[in-house]
């Protein structure tokens, strides 16, 4: 069984987990679209401030949402130690690197489709036409907090404070991430173009890939550990 | 399959849950592991899985040494451990659909429908595994391994969850084991149920291996080990 089909297969597992339990999605979407309101209620953003504070509201609300979803990724696994039962399997882990990291890409993805036209609508923006970028840095960016996250929560799996410690140990560890997304969306919600700001979409591309490449090659370790 | 156990030993940061540990266990063995509680007996058994890596010490499998990094000897090994393993929110059949899967065994659904009529399940095959008893869980947990014929089985004390139907069921599953040239390693605290069906019987006590012999009527060094590391045995 080759490394795809097994990440496939744990993937489909995952997924039907999730859609008879809801756990992770509902809560990240309820969380999302609360922040946002709160968010609004706080901030009066003005039409020259927007793409300036913009970026980070958002991804603000991602990382907080994103974290939540990180919080639950191996909670099947941590039942009746189905992840010794995983363990004593033929199972790459490298495979169960790639269907997690997978899986909360996927719950991530729905819930910014929700979020992002939401905030538009809530801080009445009229940038649709630039929706398309925007999503495409939020996805390379969520690429990036997924693949380290779900190293990070694999790390942290048999921490006695797990949910306590896996933002501390992943927030510092996404500064560039966030970083380039925040530089990358700016760019984009000013000019509607990446302009100079593409080596930062470069940045994002390269953490992406060493990060996936890193996390396939020494999950094993991780997860044992 | 020859399984030789090599000067094992296993520290949990400054405490030795097993030490200078050798064992060697032929095609059709079936081995009662007996102790008191922290014996190490649950370690051994996650040694010899692969759920943890040994502090010294090696294992082999037919002469090649075990490690996690192998999956083709992994896949050789299997852990029954009764109501565990086993995802809450699947369903008995999907649970071992996901399982034959993932160790590349036959997963048709008349496989699958076989392999619970065996257990008595076939009727609660689409009930979610949260909804079955300990016992079922436990009879499900056999039907994985039916399916998955590993060559080490490893069962962590089984009888607690079974009902009379279900000790027969695992003793006949686990006779048809030994019967095909499996080893079977079987932890309880259940001596005289676990003697009947073994053909070994291991003490291990405080982390160290005090007695290892094949069975014998009558076993007068067994009476005496029993009584000597085992003072308040089981029935």
């Amino acid at each position: 069984m080759t490394l795809l089909t097994q990440a496939f297969l744990l993937l489909w597992k995952d997924t039907l987990l999730e859609l008879r339990r809801r756990d992770s999605l509902l809560t990240m979407f309820f969380f999302g679209i609360l922040l946002l309101f709160v968010f609004n209620f706080a901030f009066d953003l003005a039409p020259d401030r927007i793409a300036e504070m913009a970026p980070g509201l958002l991804w603000l609300a991602f990382l907080f949402t994103g974290t939540l979803g990180l919080a639950q990724l191996f909670q099947a696994e941590r039942e009746n130690h189905n992840l010794d039962a995983l363990l004593l399997s033929p199972l790459d882990g490298g495979a169960l690197f790639l269907a997690k990291a997978t899986f909360n890409l996927m719950l991530m993805v729905l819930v910014e489709i929700v979020v992002i036209p939401l905030f538009w609508i809530l801080f009445n923006l009229r940038l649709w036409n630039l929706l398309p970028q925007v999503f495409l840095v939020t996805l390379l960016g969520t690429i990036g907090f997924c693949v380290l996250g779900t190293l990070m929560s694999a790390l942290t799996l048999r921490a006695r404070a797990r949910e306590l410690l896996l933002p501390l140990v992943l927030f510092p560890l996404m500064i560039p991430v966030i970083l380039a997304t925040i530089r990358c969306m700016e760019e984009v919600l000013r000019t509607g173009q990446f302009g100079d700001q593409i080596g930062w979409l470069r940045l994002l591309l390269g953490f992406d890939v060493i990060f996936l490449t890193a996390g396939v090659l020494i999950f094993d370790w991780v997860i044992e550990s | 399959m020859r399984v030789t156990v090599d000067k094992l030993a296993k520290a949990f940061g400054f405490l030795w849950a097993l030490r200078d540990l050798n064992l060697d266990l032929a095609a059709g063995e079936c081995v009662a592991l007996l102790g008191p509680n922290g014996a190490g007996k649950t370690t051994l058994l996650k040694l010899l899985g692969g759920l943890i890596t040994p502090t010294t010490g090696a294992i082999r499998f037919d002469n090649a040494t075990f490690s996690r990094g192998v999956p083709e000897l992994r896949a050789r090994i299997g852990l029954l451990a009764p109501a565990d393993h086993l995802y809450e929110n699947l369903t008995a059949k999907e649970n071992l659909h996901f399982f034959t899967q993932l160790y590349n065994r036959n997963s048709v659904a008349p496989t699958l429908d076989a392999a619970l009529e065996q257990v008595g399940l076939l009727q609660r095959g689409g009930d979610y595994v949260a909804n079955l008893s300990s016992g079922m869980k436990c009879r499900l947990s056999i039907a994985k391994w039916l399916l998955l014929q590993p060559e080490l089985l490893l069962v962590d004390e089984p009888y607690g969850v079974l009902d009379g139907s279900g000790v027969d069921l695992l003793e006949s599953f686990l006779k048809q084991q030994c019967a095909r040239g499996g080893i079977i390693i079987m932890a309880s605290h259940h001596v005289s149920r676990v003697l009947s069906l073994c053909n070994r019987a291991v003490i291990l006590s405080h982390g160290r291996l005090t007695f290892d012999e094949a069975k014998q009527r009558p076993w007068p060094s067994f009476d005496k080990a029993f009584s000597e590391f085992l003072p308040h045995g089981g029935s």
